[in-house]
């Protein structure tokens, strides 16, 4: 797998609506993805998704036939047969139910981001790139509803505003430096949070990556 | 002068036509006997006949009119006996032969009419009055949604839509002149188009929630107590297949007792438990806040109960002062009336 500028990242998309499916390819081809495959239904994404084992996979949760959650079925029963099978869902709408089941396998990998996000292209192009590099990109919609009734959850409960502040920029899939910057403060810093985020929730594993996976999903199950 | 009693004159001028030609024609021959009596008699009845029955038929409702055209039908006979009687000259008052048989059988009508309704036909008329009621209920708050799916379209999306057309063509006639003013008005622009997505996202929410549409009742609830400052657990699973207007009635009344156990119960902890059987759902809301909860205080419940009764589904509320809350929500899922 190539994450760099020099070589191309692999997406297979899946999105119903041509507009926004030839949008989409358009833009990734601009930032130097190569898409392997697009499709606009939910069967025939799993059958890509297994097949071609794209470096990542850009889908619509909306997807016919049954114009439910057939893109989201589709990605977890994909990621069920290649585990860690990096997926950004796109959706109209965004639900922690949903961001629950996506990230249950602990795994990371995941992006699940309201399409409308879809028009801050550096934003985005960078949140595909996080995701296909096994990083999560939670939609700012899903943390925030977080950060007003937390209070009540036990094992959150014992972290100060300012781990709570960290622990919000994770869940969008942001990297010690990039929160860094967005709260003003030093990487080493934010370090120190994340450590003492990682001590509290119990999340002991030496694997960083991994812990900031199951910080995120702590912080969702409340 | 109305209509009615113009009618009643024009009948009346008809019949005194044969009455004046019978008369004068009993002038004429100079016969003793005073025959044309039997012509005022017969124009007459036909007359008082017409005039009884048109007002029997009138009687509301069916049941009573019936009997009125009974009524006016025997009135009529015992009326024809008697004046029988006595334009032929009297004597042994057989009349009260027939006068006593039609009043046998009116009575007999009236008691049948006046016996009380059945339990079945009290049922019916119950349920009519129900249905009355809840369609009413139904048809007030789709026109009030409606309304407000209107305004929250108008004042929200279109306004920001005008405004984003707006910036756009003005960044168009900027891009030449001062390209990074344009840049700026793009970014606005940009924004503006979000903020209208929102907009229209929650006015969608409002009408039909997507997780409804995407999950069903049981995961739509589980999506919504997520988002909640009360922990609520989620235990049972409604059928997946539910009608659709039962399924939205159903969820916006969860989301209601849920949004007044956060708002008022003081509660720390409530639950929601999907029940029953293929024929009933039974969905119950309970909290171990405060207690204390009344239909008939909030419009939100009350809207609720509106949607509720227009699927023929019951709420009924157990609050006592110092809790538990109990809500509990009975669906039938069968078409038969209860």
């Amino acid at each position: 797998m190539c994450l760099g500028y020099g070589c191309a990242v692999k997406v297979v998309v899946g999105e119903d609506l041509t507009l926004l499916r030839d949008g989409l390819i358009r833009m990734l081809q601009a930032y130097g993805f190569e898409v392997v495959a697009a499709v606009d239904n939910g069967p025939g994404l799993l059958r890509e998704l297994v097949e071609r084992r794209p470096d990542v996979a850009v889908v619509d949760i909306r997807l016919p036939p049954t114009h439910t959650d057939e893109g989201l079925r589709a990605a977890l029963a994909a990621r069920a047969e290649v585990p860690g099978l990096p997926i950004l869902v796109l959706s109209q709408y965004v639900e922690r139910l949903y961001a629950r089941e996506l990230l249950a396998d602990g795994r990371g990998g995941i992006g699940y981001l309201l399409k409308d996000r879809v028009s801050d292209i550096g934003e985005f192009v960078d949140a595909v790139r996080r995701v296909a590099a096994g990083g999560t990109a939670l939609d700012p919609k899903v943390v925030a509803k977080l950060l007003d009734n937390r209070e009540r959850v036990l094992p959150l409960e014992r972290l100060t505003p300012r781990e709570r502040e960290v622990l919000a920029h994770m869940a969008e899939g942001r990297s010690n430096a990039a929160i860094g910057a967005a709260l003003f403060i030093t990487e080493k810093a934010v370090a120190k949070h994340t450590n003492n985020i990682f001590a509290k929730l119990g999340l002991q594993s030496s694997d960083d990556h991994n812990r900031r996976v199951l910080a995120v999903l702590a912080y969702l199950d409340g | 002068m109305t209509t009615g009693r113009r009618r009643v004159l024009a009948r009346v001028g008809v019949a005194a036509v044969p009455c004046a030609a019978a008369t004068s024609a009993w002038a004429v021959t100079g016969v003793d006997e005073f025959w044309p009596r039997w012509v005022y008699f017969g124009v007459g009845t036909v007359l008082a006949a017409e005039l009884l029955l048109r007002r029997a038929l009138r009687v509301r409702p069916r049941r009573r009119r019936w009997l009125a055209v009974d009524g006016a039908l025997c009135g009529l006979l015992v009326l024809v006996d008697v004046t029988v009687w006595v334009l032929s000259g009297g004597g042994y008052f057989w009349p009260i032969w027939q006068a006593l048989a039609l009043s046998a059988v009116f009575s007999l009508h009236a008691w049948v009419v006046s016996r009380p309704l059945g339990a079945r036909e009290r049922e019916l008329a119950a349920r009519v009055t129900r249905l009355t009621r809840s369609r009413r209920g139904a048809v007030d708050r789709q026109a009030a949604d409606l309304k407000r799916v209107e305004r929250d379209l108008h004042d929200g999306a279109q306004a920001r839509m005008v405004s984003l057309a707006l910036t756009l063509g003005l960044s168009g006639e900027l891009l030449r002149r001062d390209p990074d003013a344009a840049a700026r008005l793009l970014d606005e622009a940009r924004a503006t188009a979000v903020a209208a997505l929102d907009d229209l996202r929650a006015v969608m929410h409002g009408i039909h929630p997507a997780v409804l549409a995407d999950r069903g009742l049981g995961d739509a609830v589980r999506a919504l107590v997520l988002d909640l400052a009360v922990p609520v657990t989620v235990t049972g699973d409604p059928p997946r297949a539910l009608p659709a207007a039962l399924e939205t009635a159903v969820y916006f009344a969860v989301a209601e007792c849920l949004s007044n156990v956060v708002k008022h119960s003081e509660a720390t902890a409530a639950e929601v438990v999907f029940t029953g059987d293929p024929d009933v759902l039974r969905v119950t809301v309970t909290d171990d806040g405060v207690g204390g909860a009344s239909p008939a205080g909030g419009t939100g419940l009350r809207g609720i109960i509106d949607r509720l009764d227009a699927v023929d589904a019951d709420l009924h509320v157990s609050s006592p002062s110092g809790g538990p809350t109990v809500v509990t929500i009975t669906v039938p899922l069968t078409e038969d009336p209860r």
